[in-house]
């Protein structure tokens, strides 16, 4: 058996057999910086993102591919090109990360995984916060850039549309804020629940009830309707308004940002949600 | 002496299921501590109150005379754990594993921790698969590369919840082996349903039924057992002179006589210890007509303990 060493405190040279330094601290960042690269190894040290990357190419960009073949002739509007781009990223998206996101949490609840990290020296909120930020990048980078840059490619090259690409990158960016609020409602449910049934129904619920209950709104008072995420990626039933992703990437004005302010606070809430229930969970 | 767990009537209590009800423990620093129990008794439970996993609906806990609620981060630190049925990421092999875990302790230097990672998966005798995903690993090699795990940081306290489910008999042999071993530089705390292994390796024992401690103390004082010692002795000849003399000393309480075949075996129940082991041996063997093949202090074997106060529903340590 080998000699136990001495081991050094954080910034102490190194003495005799004392080789290793300590990491130190019970701060809420304890942990989050190996965490984080564990969770990220997930998503690129594996094949992980390049199977992202074809489900969401084959989910978003076949058909919106499809649909520019067939239109006649390069005859298709510029912003009825991307409008299918947009619906199909702002459905499809708010899904794919709902179910990626459960298993992030609810699955390594209940496998065990969450209560073999915890029983190192880690905080929870680093916990959560490296499945927050890993999953950002991860679908970030697969779903909105590989994606983004596979529609643009399509638009110039099948539709000869010469998109600003200014604006193009700021659409995808309201595309990450709308992703984020399902993410972020996501983990809150995770943190919450330990079954996935409500994890992942109740944003999937959420996200085709929003049109209906956004008209219910608009009838009281009419901002309202423009305050729910759907519409940053989706245009609302009557309204001839053009969603604030899609206004951005033809270089149209937006209506109103009040879409992307809401649906930023209520992203910060239910990660402070989040933080907070995971504290006291019992694993 | 110093403890390194000291609880003070400990308790947890899940909705109305009363899962640990006040318990009092001090694990002494080095000892290999065996907490004992039949599944429900409550002792993951308590390996999770001290790791700071679930909080306590009573009582309180110290690891280090650190508060697992307060700094639970810190005690975590200086400890290893292996769950019952341990999980890890699939997509690492068991090296990234160990490289994962050894990162949440310590900051480097780089080759340094490569280096304690072979050293334990050698240990463990996991080195031919240690860059194997362990998504096709069997509940023997889970089992020891959680192990391996547990010990990568040198903890000052390791918390083995059944360390040897899940291993055939060399892979049991070898755990018990390492735990020998760590003796020297850490405390072994650890659950097991395999009483055999807490025999041969454990110094001091608890036992836990319903959620209340219902022994507790150094094995040999456990093994003892309550009704005091006794002299286990199997003679061959003419006993009857014999009988008559031993019976009639004063630290003699009485002799329980069982035949067997031309063998006789004797339990001789003792009120001194002190008298009987200057005088019993001398006598029997004064007695030329007696033979006398077998002379030792009645043990209890464990399992026989453990069943006595288990099924008898002894309560109150």
């Amino acid at each position: 058996m080998e000699a136990k060493p001495q081991l050094a405190s954080e910034g102490q040279p190194k003495t005799g057999n004392s080789a290793m330094i300590l990491k130190t601290g019970s701060g809420w960042t304890r942990g989050l910086e190996n965490l984080l690269s564990g969770e990220l190894r997930r998503w690129f040290g594996t094949r992980t993102w390049l199977v992202q990357i074809i489900i969401w190419a084959m989910a978003i960009n076949f058909i919106f591919l499809m649909v520019a073949l067939n239109s006649s002739g390069g005859d298709m509007s510029s912003s009825d090109s991307i409008m299918i781009f947009n619906i199909f990223l702002g459905l499809v998206g708010p899904i794919g990360v709902s179910i990626l996101m459960q298993s992030a949490v609810v699955e390594e609840k209940n496998s065990g995984t969450a209560a073999w990290v915890l029983s190192k020296p880690v905080s929870r909120i680093a916990f959560i916060l490296s499945k927050m930020i890993s999953n950002v990048i991860g679908v970030g980078a697969t779903m909105l850039v590989a994606q983004g840059l596979i529609a643009y490619l399509i638009a110039a090259l099948v539709l000869h549309l010469r998109l600003p690409v200014l604006g193009f990158v700021a659409g995808l960016g309201v595309h990450l804020i709308n992703i984020l609020f399902y993410l972020t409602l996501t983990l809150m449910l995770g943190a919450i629940y330990n079954h996935g049934a409500p994890v992942i129904g109740i944003p999937l619920a959420f996200l085709f009830m929003q049109q209906y209950l956004a008209s219910y709104l608009a009838s009281i008072y009419a901002p309202l309707s423009s305050a729910f995420p759907w519409t940053l990626a989706i245009p609302l039933n009557n309204s001839q308004d053009l969603p604030v992703a899609g206004a951005l990437m033809v270089g149209a004005p937006v209506a109103t940002y009040l879409g992307v302010v809401t649906t930023l606070v209520f992203s910060i809430l239910f990660t402070g949600i989040a933080l907070r229930v995971f504290q006291s969970q019992e694993l | 002496m110093e403890f390194v767990i000291e609880t003070n009537l400990l308790g947890k209590t899940f909705k109305k299921v009363r899962a640990l009800t006040a318990l009092n423990l001090r694990v002494p620093k080095n000892s290999i501590f065996g907490f004992l129990g039949p599944n429900g008794a409550g002792k993951t439970t308590t390996i999770k109150l001290l790791l700071g996993l679930i909080k306590p609906t009573s009582g309180s806990a110290k690891v280090f005379g650190l508060d697992t609620v307060r700094d639970s981060v810190a005690l975590r630190s200086r400890l290893g754990y292996l769950p019952q049925d341990p999980r890890f990421y699939e997509y690492m092999t068991s090296r990234e594993i160990l490289m994962y875990t050894a990162h949440f302790f310590f900051k480097g230097p780089q080759a340094e921790i490569d280096r304690r990672v072979a050293e334990t998966l050698e240990l463990v005798g996991l080195e031919d698969k240690a860059d194997r995903p362990i998504k096709g690993f069997s509940g023997g090699e889970r089992q020891r590369l959680g192990i391996a795990q547990a010990q990568v940081n040198y903890p000052d306290l390791l918390i083995l919840d059944e360390p040897a489910a899940s291993l055939d008999p060399m892979g049991r042999r070898d755990v018990l082996e390492v735990m020998e071993r760590l003796r020297k530089y850490t405390t072994i705390f650890y659950c097991t349903h395999i009483l055999d292994d807490v025999q041969r390796v454990s110094d001091t024992v608890a036992i836990l039924n319903r959620g209340e401690l219902v022994s507790y103390g150094p094995i040999q004082e456990l093994l003892a057992g309550s009704e005091g010692i006794a002299y286990e002795v199997k003679l061959k000849g003419d006993t009857t002179n014999l009988y008559q003399q031993i019976v009639a000393q004063p630290w003699v309480v009485g002799i329980q006589v069982k035949p067997h075949n031309e063998w006789t075996k004797w339990v001789v129940s003792v009120s001194d210890g002190a008298a009987a082991e200057h005088h019993f041996f001398r006598m029997l063997a004064a007695d030329e007509g007696v033979i006398v093949s077998d002379y030792h202090i009645r043990e209890h074997e464990l399992e026989e303990v453990f069943l006595r106060i288990v099924e008898g529903g002894q309560h109150g340590s």
